[in-house]
């Protein structure tokens, strides 16, 4: 039985975290594994390492092929403005 | 096709706790689809006790310590009375209920719980205790549905909310008092480690994880740690346990850490869960990563790659639109894929970590304006030094590429300033600010934007 405001738009909820944290849903719920016990082979670990390491599953945040150039072009663009407008 | 009598026996001939555990589970297997009804109809409430000596025991010659014998009686008893309820559901569906069953089912747990301190049950038999716990468990969240779907019949609908709340899962939180005391019980025991208890801390902690997070106590389970660490001592090392448990355990230790805002910790469990989950349990998995990629981007700044979430869909979307932004330093693409999956980050509790995820775009967006500086003129056979001085200005006219600036907005130099002084102060930029002179003195030798090679 929700009391919530309802005649309000949804509002850009800035801070979400204040909410209520929800129930997770069923789906949610981490399952019983059908096997009680598993040998390493079978494991995530082992299936990553048979194709070298795992250091593939994760890359750095930046991206340095990214079109420099471009970027260099745009920045003396943007520049200008900023120094149109300060 | 093996009826509870047979699972029964066998358990017992060849010490099988989980062969023992199939005689009282309350689900019938697909190929024998009568077997519980089979099981109800081989006796009623008169003759009980009886027939079932005579099924368990002097049928097939089996022998067990004359209390021992009277306690699995007792249990299955109860066992009895509880598929009475159960069966109904296809039988007798008019009288049919889940409250019913989880009264019933409620009674056999606590003779279990009695069969291991008063009866001398032993620790291979534990297995029956895990299975009782999880329908226990799996009984109470029914009977809560059906008990709310009863109320919202002819309750009035202006009742305290506050009330409901707590009514809502009365059969859960009664249940998770049972099974608090079957973790204790496992916990407590003295015997020797080879026949001890013990060995089921672990599942029963872990059913009862779930069973607070259902009930939205995650708090609680901070006491069950402060157990835990208490007897680690008496413990066997988490790596004899199964790694059913272990998996288990550890994807909700890194939960509740993650939920703590304690990342680097819950990384470490995530990660140690990730490496030892069976790599065909795909919902697990795909479980864990939800929480360790955001994990990941907190601490060493590093995002989920293609190969990762390949076979995942479900995360793939959650994720590569943001890593993407974050990537490129795109904050006003990183705001609106933020907005954009908000209801599931809040509802899946990521949204906090994510949001860290706009100093890594903006971090990575001042990084550019620093390559795109280029080098200082090389002093004498030196090799090139990247200008370090850059203009406030340019970060600035880094900050509207970023967010997608129109012409009318104006720059506010107060407020790149006050992004530039976080970012310093967050370590993901090293230099300061020489606000006189309107620049930025960065870090020489590759450590302006530490650990990203320049």
């Amino acid at each position: 039985m929700s009391n919530s405001t309802q005649s309000n738009d949804k509002p850009e909820s800035q801070q979400p975290q204040q909410q209520k944290p929800p129930v997770l849903e069923e789906d949610d719920e981490f399952e019983d594994f059908p096997v009680e016990d598993w040998p390493q082979e079978e494991t995530e670990q082992a299936s990553g390492s048979a194709n070298g390491t795992s250091a593939h599953l994760w890359e750095e945040s930046w991206d340095d092929d990214d079109a420099a150039e471009d970027f260099s072009k745009q920045l003396k663009e943007e520049l200008k403005k900023v120094e149109a407008s300060s | 096709m093996t009826s509870v009598f047979e699972d029964f026996e066998q358990g017992q001939r060849i010490g099988s706790g989980p062969r023992l555990a199939a005689a009282l589970t309350p689900v019938a297997p697909a190929e024998y689809p009568e077997r519980l009804q089979s099981f109800y109809r081989s006796s009623n409430a008169a003759r009980l006790s009886p027939d079932l000596r005579y099924s368990l025991f002097q049928a097939n010659g089996l022998k067990l310590p004359k209390q021992e014998q009277n306690a699995w009686i007792d249990i299955f008893s109860l066992y009895w009375t509880a598929i009475g309820e159960i069966t109904r559901f296809s039988d007798a569906p008019s009288s049919a209920s889940w409250v019913k069953v989880f009264n019933a089912w409620k009674d056999l747990v606590n003779m279990i719980i009695r069969g291991y301190t008063n009866f001398g049950l032993q620790a291979w038999t534990l297995p029956c205790l895990y299975v009782v716990g999880k329908y226990l468990r799996i009984f109470a969240m029914k009977a809560d549905t059906e008990l709310a779907s009863q109320d919202s019949g002819f309750g009035d609908s202006f009742q305290d909310d506050i009330t409901s709340e707590f009514e809502k899962s009365a059969k859960l939180e009664e249940a998770a008092r049972i099974i608090n005391r079957m973790f204790t019980l496992c916990l407590s025991d003295r015997a020797p480690i080879e026949e001890s208890r013990k060995w089921g801390v672990y599942n029963t902690t872990n059913l009862l994880f779930k069973t607070y997070f259902k009930l939205n106590s995650v708090g609680l389970s901070k006491n069950l740690l402060r157990a835990l660490n208490a007897s680690s001592a008496d413990l066997p090392d988490l790596e004899a346990f199964p790694k059913s448990d272990i998996v288990t355990f550890k994807y909700y230790i890194g939960v509740i850490h993650f939920l703590d805002e304690n990342y680097a910790e819950a990384e470490q469990h995530l990660a140690y869960a990730w490496n030892m989950c069976h790599r065909n349990a795909r919902k697990n998995r795909e479980l864990i990563l939800t929480y360790l990629i955001p994990c990941h981007l907190v601490t060493t700044h590093t995002l989920p790659s293609k190969t990762l979430l390949a076979p995942f869909p479900r995360l793939e979307h959650l994720y590569r639109p943001l890593s993407n932004c974050i990537m490129k330093g795109d904050l006003n693409g990183f705001d609106n894929a933020m907005s954009a999956g908000e209801e599931e980050f809040v509802k899946r509790r990521i949204y906090l970590p994510l949001e860290r995820g706009r100093d890594i775009a903006l971090r990575n967006l001042f990084r550019k304006v620093f390559i795109a500086g280029g080098f200082d003129e090389p002093k004498d056979g030196q090799p090139p030094v990247r200008r370090t001085r850059v203009p406030i200005a340019e970060f600035a006219a880094a900050l509207r590429i970023g967010t997608h600036a129109d012409d009318r907005s104006r720059v506010d130099i107060d407020e790149v300033e006050c992004l530039l002084s976080n970012l310093i102060y967050k370590g993901l930029m090293k230099g300061y600010i020489a606000r006189e002179r309107g620049m930025v003195v960065l870090s020489k030798n590759n450590t302006a934007f530490p650990g990203t090679g320049v």
